[in-house]
């Protein structure tokens, strides 16, 4: 039981205290600017652009596209950089010199992201209905809740993996915002996914975000929970595999630090 | 900034630019900036455009180019005296006997410059990967258009640098002020989308008027006279951008005397 406390313990000052180290620097318009602004900018750009490619005719597609692509904002730069900071704070060799439970360590770096990214999709999903009319009437809320926090989940999946990277490499920035720009593209955000060809199809289904935007788009003209549920089963397991595969990359990065004498090394 | 100046310290501005983009080759930001982001756009407007007219590929090809130039020019020009506080050399250029605003106009000059790569790689990705047949409509008029617009860039730039510095809140919102150009200036849609409210903030905007004349002679889709007007408008802006900028330099380094706060966070 004892364990148990001390673990669930650790996991809570892990998750907050790494969160607040992320923004303790920055002050609330600079919170409002990357979390708030910039995803309006990005929605009212592809959804501009989707408008004028499709006539004005299916602005919808773009604008639920756009606004569950967001989450990647905390799943990816929000989580790596939470990982990725012990390593420019210089805290890496007292967190691998600690006896703490390894698991809890890692994936509490994640937590706080995921209600982050859900809070950053909701309000997103808010502009969408103020300045493009998006319309709610028809879809299950709750469903679309449970869809967005799974997206959430399976983007900060990813963003784990990233962040393990992070240790690696001294080029973090190139690689979030190359794996940013790309997720745009392979989630089907902006693109009916039926018009790639077959091996760009392939690689969208290994990813985090095509299923959940799939879900949302469903969702909101209508459908049920039923309906989308493999959809949405279907993304959490993607997310686990990613967390899974960051959480054994992780070890395998701390295990050769250790053994090389490599820590902090950029 | 003075044109005299530019005519004078013309050597300057040119090793200023060479050292910046040698400087700049071991950035892995700028890799991003400059190739992978416009590609990206370049990728996605090239699906989602299909079909909407002829000449849609060459369109995408330049306003994808266009999105590299400003993005290059937000995070980089706008940081390049901040650069060169946090490499600690700012001390010694303010001190150099030759106007400050001409070291920042050679250093965007190579921004500007470099970021042409990215209007280049969206032409390859479209000819080679896409295997579109890519034809310049009115070559001669798009490589003018190609010069005003660098000189229009860059003097758009040289107003970017002092206010990041003088107002930090500015620079918060540096992240949040990258697609509303993109926007604005009409890089891959036409304005005329947008809310008549916003047209006017286009019009000011020397990156709208270099959109207007890349795209029209590179489509073919605006004759001889919207053209040179779309020129006029560019040099219109760009000069106001430039007397603007000289008396933000001029603010800037007296608060930073005044203050002594050039090396300061």
């Amino acid at each position: 039981m004892r364990i148990i406390t001390n673990n669930l313990r650790l996991f809570w000052q892990g998750t907050l205290l790494s969160y607040i180290a992320l923004f303790v620097w920055l002050r609330p318009t600079t919170y409002i600017a990357s979390k708030v602004l910039m995803p309006l900018a990005q929605i009212l750009f592809f959804s501009f652009l989707g408008s004028y490619a499709s006539g004005g005719t299916n602005v919808d597609f773009y604008v639920i596209g756009n606004a569950i692509q967001i989450v990647a904002v905390s799943g990816i730069f929000g989580v790596t950089l939470s990982i990725g900071g012990d390593r420019w704070n210089g805290t890496l060799p007292y967190l691998f010199g600690t006896p703490a439970n390894r698991m809890m360590l890692f994936f509490g770096r994640a937590f706080m992201h995921i209600f982050d990214g859900a809070l950053g999709v909701v309000i997103a999903l808010g502009w969408g209905a103020l300045l493009f009319g998006l319309d709610f009437s028809q879809t299950d809320l709750f469903a679309l809740g449970i869809t967005i926090l799974v997206t959430t989940i399976s983007t900060c999946g990813l963003g784990l993996m990233m962040g393990c990277l992070s240790l690696i490499t001294a080029n973090v920035m190139f690689v979030n915002n190359t794996v940013y720009f790309l997720l745009l593209i392979f989630s089907g955000a902006n693109i009916v996914l039926e018009t790639f060809p077959n091996w760009m199809q392939i690689i969208s289904q290994m990813l985090p975000l095509t299923r959940g935007i799939a879900s949302a788009r469903l969702l909101i003209s209508g459908s049920s929970l039923a309906e989308v549920t493999p959809l949405v089963l279907g993304e959490l397991g993607i997310g686990i595999i990613y967390g899974w595969l960051g959480f054994y990359l992780f070890k395998w990065v701390e295990n050769q630090a250790k053994r090389k004498g490599t820590l902090d090394l950029v | 900034m003075s044109i005299k100046n530019l005519f004078r310290y013309w050597r300057t501005v040119i090793t200023v630019a060479e050292i910046t983009l040698r400087h700049q080759w071991n950035d892995s930001f700028i890799l991003f900036a400059v190739l992978i982001q416009p590609m990206v756009i370049a990728i996605l407007a090239l699906f989602m455009l299909r079909g909407t007219g002829d000449n849609y590929a060459m369109f995408v090809i330049v306003g994808s180019g266009l999105t590299g130039l400003w993005s290059s020019l937000l995070f980089i020009s706008g940081n390049s005296i901040n650069g060169e506080r946090w490499q600690g050399t700012l001390e010694a250029l303010v001190a150099a006997p030759l106007p400050f605003d001409v070291i920042i106009f050679g250093k965007n000059l190579a921004n500007v410059v470099q970021s042409l790569l990215s209007m280049t790689a969206s032409y390859l990705l479209a000819a080679l990967f896409f295997g579109y047949s890519l034809e310049m409509t009115l070559p001669l008029l798009f490589f003018s258009s190609v010069l005003l617009s660098i000189f229009a860039f860059i003097s758009f730039g040289l107003i970017i640098a002092p206010l990041f510095i003088m107002y930090r809140g500015i620079q918060q919102w540096q992240n949040a002020m990258e697609f509303p150009v993109y926007i604005l200036a009409g890089f891959l849609f036409p304005i005329a989308l947008l809310p008549g409210w916003t047209t006017p903030i286009s019009y000011i905007l020397p990156p709208y008027w270099a959109a207007r004349a890349l795209h029209e002679t590179s489509t073919g889709a605006g004759d001889l006279s919207t053209i040179i007007f779309a020129w006029g408008m560019m040099l219109l802006f760009s000069f106001i951008a430039l007397f603007v900028a000289s008396k933000l330099f001029k603010l800037m380094l007296y608060k930073a005397r005044v203050d002594a706060s050039l090396n300061t966070e």
